[in-house]
């Protein structure tokens, strides 16, 4: 998923920073995560700067427990090796993942449903799947990941149009259908996911209806605003949580993990780079080494 | 094949590419979203090679040139994106409106498309995968079938080897024989240059044999499997090669700007393909100052 530079209303972080932080405390030290970039990719080093300093990223390129001194802009780009614990092929990882070792995965989506189904791969609008409105990028490792790593966060900024009762098209399964051990009988190793951690606040699954539930709102946002943005009729949590506004601490590390904000500020933050000196300068003086 | 035995397989990129990459064929680049073969995929563009079915796993630049200059008829993968740019304005056009040509896509997982691969490089028909299972990759693509193993009577999906005729692998050494050595991660590079019929390996530096043999351990690639070898210095620009050069994210955000319209992308082609005799030129084009910044970007990090 992709950031945005506007500051929340009447605070002084981003919605895509303060998304970054809450999915950065779904990971634990010493596990191993298998995450999408963008944001996810993000979350995961700020995990590694913070509470988590021995996480280990794995990288479908290849690359497995990097040192995070520069971000990524993509799984492939040189900096996704730099000291990097074992640099080996697509397919091991993959098989590594099958595997079982892989304790947690974050991916990001275009449409969801309420059983955590994600579709990164076509919006139909008016038309199919082999002329639809948008085509998306696909699968990816998404798919992989979504069915074989032990447990799932999804990051996506809420908006009706992508929370809807039915995705157009299932290209990471969450738990299908719903129905008690759909995921098992489909064949499906992983644990499916656990969180969506959303540009309004976090929704987690009811542990035997695989439900997705309102399980904590961002200060500043009421339940009912949550509602009015999802396609089918949302459930609250009877503890609904409210998450603490980021500290100062968890922001300024944030913003050293992104120092030029390309990832979290998009296509704006490009523009206001002086060229490609100041990105030089500026990713050299933030590599944490 | 008759080649296949030869000491040296120099030559050039133009030569290498009319060689072995002809109208229809089935290729597969190598590379992961960085070591790409951009090179090669601007000297496909400039020779006007067209329909050609792609077998791979997840591309951004590579694919977004080549289905907005023309040369794809099919596509069967796992991502056509833009990274954490965007998503690819030319696929987009093409799926979304047949700009300028129609695609048939076939989707898969990466983990299939690796499944594919190693089928493909260990001469078997197909691997099975846990991937996709209960998806609708499975529902739009007749080619994946679900059975049940035939030992525990658990569900599998089955994908067809991946053979393409061609594959193009951008390494950071190799000798005239075709020893390619890669540094960093591999991604499914050994297994795609094993399925295709003939492998083309683009390179950073060209060094002796008796530098291979130094290090042997780094050949991802054996002499057995290459057709040409290429010298195509900053072959993956605006791409990183790991050890030689980093990303350039700003060059790559300018180019999804421009590629928004069918018109803004036709310039960019015009300007940084077409306006290219070769890759010297592109460079040029590109800056010497500004690669030189890549390269010293990257050796604060990795060196090989």
């Amino acid at each position: 998923m992709h950031g945005s530079a506007e500051f929340v209303k009447g605070k002084n972080y981003t919605a895509s920073e303060l998304m970054a932080i809450t999915t950065c405390k779904e990971f634990r030290d010493w596990e191993v995560a298998f995450v999408g970039i963008g944001i996810p990719l993000v979350a995961g080093i700020l995990a590694k700067r913070l509470h988590a300093p021995n996480l280990s990223i794995v990288y479908e390129s290849g690359s497995i427990g990097p040192e995070k001194f520069r971000v990524d802009f993509n799984v492939g780009d040189s900096s996704a090796a730099d000291g990097a614990l074992c640099l080996t092929s697509e397919w091991r990882v993959f098989g590594d993942l099958q595997g079982g070792y892989y304790d947690i995965g974050v991916l990001g989506g275009a449409q969801i449903d309420r059983y955590g189904n994600l579709n990164t791969t076509a919006i139909f609008g008016g038309g199919d799947y082999r002329r639809p409105k948008v085509r998306l990028p696909g699968s990816g490792g998404g798919n992989d990941i979504g069915s074989s790593v032990g447990r799932v966060v999804i990051m996506m900024r809420l908006e009706k149009h992508r929370f809807v009762p039915r995705v157009d098209y299932i290209t990471t399964p969450g738990y299908l259908d719903g129905s008690p051990g759909a995921r098992e009988r489909a064949g499906l190793l992983g644990g499916g996911p656990v969180a969506v951690v959303t540009s309004k606040g976090v929704f987690r699954f009811h542990p035997e209806t695989r439900e997705m539930y309102l399980h904590t709102i961002y200060p500043g946002v009421e339940a009912e605003e949550i509602r009015q943005s999802v396609g089918w009729d949302l459930k609250i949590a009877g503890d609904l949580q409210v998450a603490p506004d980021p500290s100062e601490a968890e922001l300024a590390a944030l913003r050293a993990a992104d120092p030029a904000n390309l990832i979290l500020g998009g296509a704006g933050a490009r523009e206001r780079l002086s060229g490609l000196d100041e990105f030089v300068e500026l990713t050299l003086k933030h590599a944490k080494r | 094949m008759s080649d296949r035995g030869k000491a040296n397989k120099l030559m050039s990129l133009q030569e290498a590419v009319s060689t072995y990459i002809k109208d229809g064929c089935s290729i597969t680049f190598g590379g992961f979203i960085g070591r790409d073969c951009l090179a090669a995929v601007h000297e496909i563009i400039r020779q006007g090679i067209k329909d050609l079915v792609v077998i791979d796993d997840s591309k951004t630049d590579v694919m977004d040139l080549l289905v907005g200059a023309g040369c794809v008829g099919r596509w069967e993968g796992a991502y056509l994106g833009y990274g954490s740019i965007g998503l690819a304005n030319n696929v987009r056009r093409a799926v979304e409106q047949g700009i300028p040509r129609p695609i048939d896509l076939e989707d898969w997982s990466n983990a299939a498309v690796s499944m594919r691969f190693l089928a493909g490089g260990l001469n078997l028909p197909f691997m099975a995968t846990r991937s996709m299972l209960g998806s609708d990759i499975i529902k739009y693509n007749s080619r994946i079938k679900v059975m049940e193993d035939p030992y525990n009577g658990t569900p599998v999906a089955l994908v067809p080897a991946a053979r393409p005729d061609v594959a193009v692998i951008h390494v950071q050494r190799a000798d005239a024989m075709g020893n390619a050595q890669v540094f960093g991660f591999t991604g499914n590079d050994g297994n795609k240059a094993r399925a295709a019929k003939h492998t083309i390996i683009t390179c950073e530096e060209i060094i002796p044999t008796e530098e291979v043999r130094r290090g042997g351990n780094l050949t991802l690639i054996p002499f057995y499997c290459v057709d040409a070898v290429v010298h195509v210095p900053y072959g993956c620009y605006p791409q990183s090669c790991y050890g030689y050069y980093a990303y350039d994210v700003l060059f790559c955000g300018e180019y999804h700007e421009m590629s928004k319209t069918r018109e803004g992308f036709l310039k960019w082609l015009d300007r940084y393909v077409y306006g290219c005799r070769d890759h010297l030129e592109y460079c040029s084009r590109v800056g010497w100052d500004r690669l030189k910044s890549l390269t010293y970007l990257e050796r604060q990090f990795n060196r090989v």
